[in-house]
């Protein structure tokens, strides 16, 4: 593989993790903040409100994998290199 | 004077809320707050709760090994079975990721304060698996890693 298509995709690698980790990061923490909040405010929908989360999570967290599977792909499966 | 003597006017004959009644209320909710917060009391209804918990997980998973094996079989049809494979490798993934996450977000509040990302190295793992198995396809594992998400969203829209 070429060096600068190396260095690229490990940049590049680097970026997609990071700038993909924020926004779900970010709404996580919300999402958790308020269910725990909801939780200790009404223990008796505490099954509701974990569902709820699970939900959230998993379509949030997606978001993160998309990222994670980009980088990987650009380090371990490249498709640029020659 | 007569607008002074209108009945929107006159000044309330209830106790101001910021008085001694609006401290009672207050120091209620905070004691019915702590009450909530106290494991001893949680515990009378979570057994509800945590059986509500565990029967959506139950069924979360049960959807998403339907939609896997229906996606599994229609691509054995429709392709080969070396893509079939690796749809199913990812699939498993899959059903394991979402098992990862609904206990990590079933701990929360109970054992730990934020929700773990251990599940995210499952995605790590099949990635790295792929990449160095030549039997299994990159793209149809990723694709069958993501088939929790129909079934999550088959699962929202029957429960609506």
């Amino acid at each position: 593989m070429d060096s600068i298509t190396t260095a690229a995709s490990v940049v590049a690698a680097g970026l997609a993790v990071g700038l993909g980790a924020i926004g779900p990061g970010i709404g996580q923490g919300t999402a958790a903040g308020g269910a725990v909040e909801g939780i200790a405010r009404q223990p008796e929908a505490e099954g509701k409100i974990r569902g709820t989360l699970l939900l959230s999570f998993a379509f949030m967290e997606s978001l993160t994998i998309y990222g994670l599977v980009v980088a990987l792909v650009l380090l371990f499966a490249n498709p640029f290199a020659g | 004077m007569p607008l002074l003597a209108s009945p929107q006017l006159q000044p309330e004959i209830d106790p101001p809320k910021g008085g001694a009644g609006g401290l009672e209320t207050a120091a209620e909710v905070r004691q019915n707050t702590e009450n909530s917060m106290d494991p001893e009391s949680s515990a009378e209804v979570s057994p509800v709760s945590d059986d509500e918990y565990a029967q959506l997980q139950r069924r979360l998973i049960l959807a998403t090994l339907a939609v896997s094996a229906f996606a599994v079989a229609i691509t054995a049809l429709v392709f080969d079975f070396h893509i079939a494979s690796s749809l199913l490798v990812g699939a498993i993934c899959g059903v394991l990721y979402l098992r990862l996450l609904a206990r990590s977000v079933g701990k929360l509040g109970k054992g730990s304060k934020s929700v773990s990302k251990i599940q995210l190295l499952v995605p790590v793992l099949l990635v790295l698996v792929v990449s160095r198995l030549p039997q299994l396809e990159l793209l149809p594992a990723l694709l069958g890693f993501m088939l929790y998400k129909p079934a999550m969203i088959l699962q929202v829209l029957f429960d609506s």
